[in-house]
């Protein structure tokens, strides 16, 4: 074939590859592309309590949030600390529901007769 | 709570509770971590586990509770500012299509399978699919009730859906969706799985399978779409990292297309509605109904007894994570039976399976601990349950209509069992799962 003539169809190659959408990007171009991802939101950071720099005659609630079977290590937790910090009221108590309901009555108890709280979480 | 908080969470929770932590801001917040499981531990192993050392910070534990209680704070624990989450680029950097096929997994952002890229003219093409503009916000998802909740746009959804390989008549699906705030990939210990279920003229119009395999993998719009929804699930509702946002012991196959597929509803027989017409819309509306659950059995057997008794028999055995609730999806072929077996309509036949299942001994017993000491103080009936014996069927039903557990109050009960019809008609088959209807919204209002 004439070289005039190789170039006549490799030009209606490309044109017709072209109009139908087949082209991509050879291995090594460099394409862009958007950004997958969603809006993450603004964190609001929260001042976490004062400690009181000595839990002696302070009252801890142990919150069981009542994972399933877990009661012996929740109780455990209560009977450990009283054994090794006597001085302290440890008190165990379950919230309501299961680890995604809230429980406000719960924790205005706690605040209103507490002065720190213990919150187990997990299997 | 306003009080000084120590959190006690197993090990295999750190990354979540670390996160979570951080993410409801409250970086510096007092954890003790502790062996994992916690779960059947005898109290001499409780012991043993809290005279030991937090197995992460290598602390004594018991001192470290103590501690966190009690120390004063430093300087960033009383901050109470805003720590913003940086700017959002709309285009990733340019690279090599290689590079950036291994960039989206290795960022965990597709479901391990070859993505195709959401180039900008891809995307454009997609947004064609909807009138919609590119940057109305479609709406929030988290991956579970305690965690934070990301928006996304229309834009966002469409490049979800590029990747999925999804065409742009199946835009106003995905969007429907996701503006329910549904993920597919619900984060809990348990392995959710979820299903899409479309209704509606639009199920012809982008040429979905509601016939032979139509739950399996041999069209592209139940396919895509259902790809779709994982990916937006990950990319836009923030789910699916694993140990954070992901924490599915052993994952669920399902979670891979979502079970996304049509109701066959012109076969259904003459007096059962389509599913979304039992939900209260219009039958030329199109709707896309999102189910919860765990897992699916696929059933034909062939017994004397009445196909309807086979069914609530199987239910009454049928036993996975989710004992309350249950969804029936039965071959066209199968309606038609029962129907001329004396079930006018599906929720007739759903209200018999309520009504007629009961429970197997060792399932009821296990899960009514209060009945079983009541049954062994002698009180009725559950004195006269136990004497039938332990693993006997006890006539009580667990499919019990109630409102959605934590649903706000007010809520009306939820329907425990659903019936939908799919398939093709080449034999008496039907399966069965603990899935339960979440939600139903309409597709046609993201035209």
């Amino acid at each position: 074939m004439k070289s005039g003539n190789l170039w006549l169809v490799n030009a209606v190659m490309f044109i017709s590859a072209l109009l139908a959408g087949t082209v991509t990007a050879a291995p090594n171009d460099k394409i862009t592309v958007l950004n997958p991802r969603g809006i993450m939101p603004a964190i609001q950071q929260i001042p976490m309590a004062e400690r009181p720099g000595s839990l002696d005659g302070k009252t801890i609630y142990i919150v069981d949030t009542k994972f399933a079977n877990t009661k012996l290590f929740v109780n455990a937790v209560r009977d450990n600390l009283a054994a090794a910090y006597p001085k302290t009221t440890w008190i165990g108590i379950d919230k309501i529901g299961g680890y995604m309901q809230d429980d406000p009555a719960l924790w205005a108890e706690i605040k209103a007769k507490g002065h720190g709280a213990i919150v187990l979480l997990g299997h | 709570m306003g009080v000084p908080t120590v959190s006690m969470v197993t090990m295999a929770f750190d990354e979540l509770a670390t996160s979570t932590a951080f993410k409801k801001g409250m970086p510096g917040l007092r954890v003790t971590m502790t062996p994992h499981p916690i779960t059947g531990r005898t109290t001499e192993e409780s012991n043993a586990y809290l005279q030991g050392n937090d197995p992460v910070s290598g602390k004594p534990m018991l001192e470290q509770i103590v501690a966190g209680l009690r120390d004063k704070l430093a300087a960033q624990d009383k901050h109470a500012g805003v720590i913003e989450r940086g700017e959002r680029p709309r285009f990733l950097p340019p690279d090599t299509e290689d590079n950036l096929q291994q960039m989206f997994h290795d960022h965990l952002w597709t479901d391990g399978l070859p993505i195709i890229m959401p180039t900008e003219e891809r995307v454009q093409a997609m947004l064609k699919g909807t009138s919609h503009a590119p940057d109305e916000i479609v709406g929030e998802m988290r991956p579970s009730g305690p965690h934070e909740a990301w928006k996304f746009t229309v834009e966002m959804v469409a490049t979800n859906a590029v990747m999925a390989g999804a065409k742009p008549e199946y835009l106003p699906v995905l969007l429907a969706i996701a503006a329910t705030g549904q993920t597919s990939l619900f984060s809990s210990t348990s392995s959710f799985a979820r299903m899409a279920v479309v209704n509606g003229p639009i199920r012809d119009e982008i040429q979905m399978n509601s016939s032979i395999g139509a739950l399996g993998p041999f069209n592209q719009a139940n396919a895509a779409i259902g790809r779709a929804w994982t990916l937006i699930s990950k990319n836009l509702g923030g789910s699916g990292l694993p140990g954070s946002t992901y924490l599915g012991s052993t994952g669920n196959p399902l979670n891979y297309g979502n079970m996304t597929f049509p109701e066959a509803e012109e076969n259904l027989p003459e007096g059962w509605e389509p599913l979304h017409v039992q939900k209260g819309f219009k039958k030329d509306e199109s709707v896309v109904s999102i189910f919860s659950g765990w897992s699916f059995n696929t059933i034909a057997w062939f017994s004397p007894l009445p196909l309807q008794d086979v069914i609530k028999n199987w239910l009454t055995h049928f036993f996975s994570f989710g004992v309350g609730s249950a969804t029936i999806i039965v071959d066209p072929i199968v309606a038609v039976e029962l129907k001329n077996n004396g079930f006018a309509t599906k929720q007739q036949f759903a209200d018999y399976l309520i009504e007629k299942s009961a429970n197997p001994g060792w399932l009821y017993w296990s899960t009514h601990q209060d009945e079983y000491k009541k049954a062994k103080e002698g009180v009725e009936p559950f004195a006269t349950y136990l004497k039938l014996g332990e693993t006997a069927e006890i006539p009580v039903t667990r499919y019990v209509r109630m409102p959605p557990r934590g649903a706000p109050a007010g809520t009306p009960p939820r329907n425990p069992i659903e019936v939908l019809a799919v398939g093709g008609g080449t034999n008496l088959y039907w399966s069965g799962g603990d899935f339960s209807h979440v939600v139903s919204t309409s597709i046609d209002k993201w035209r």
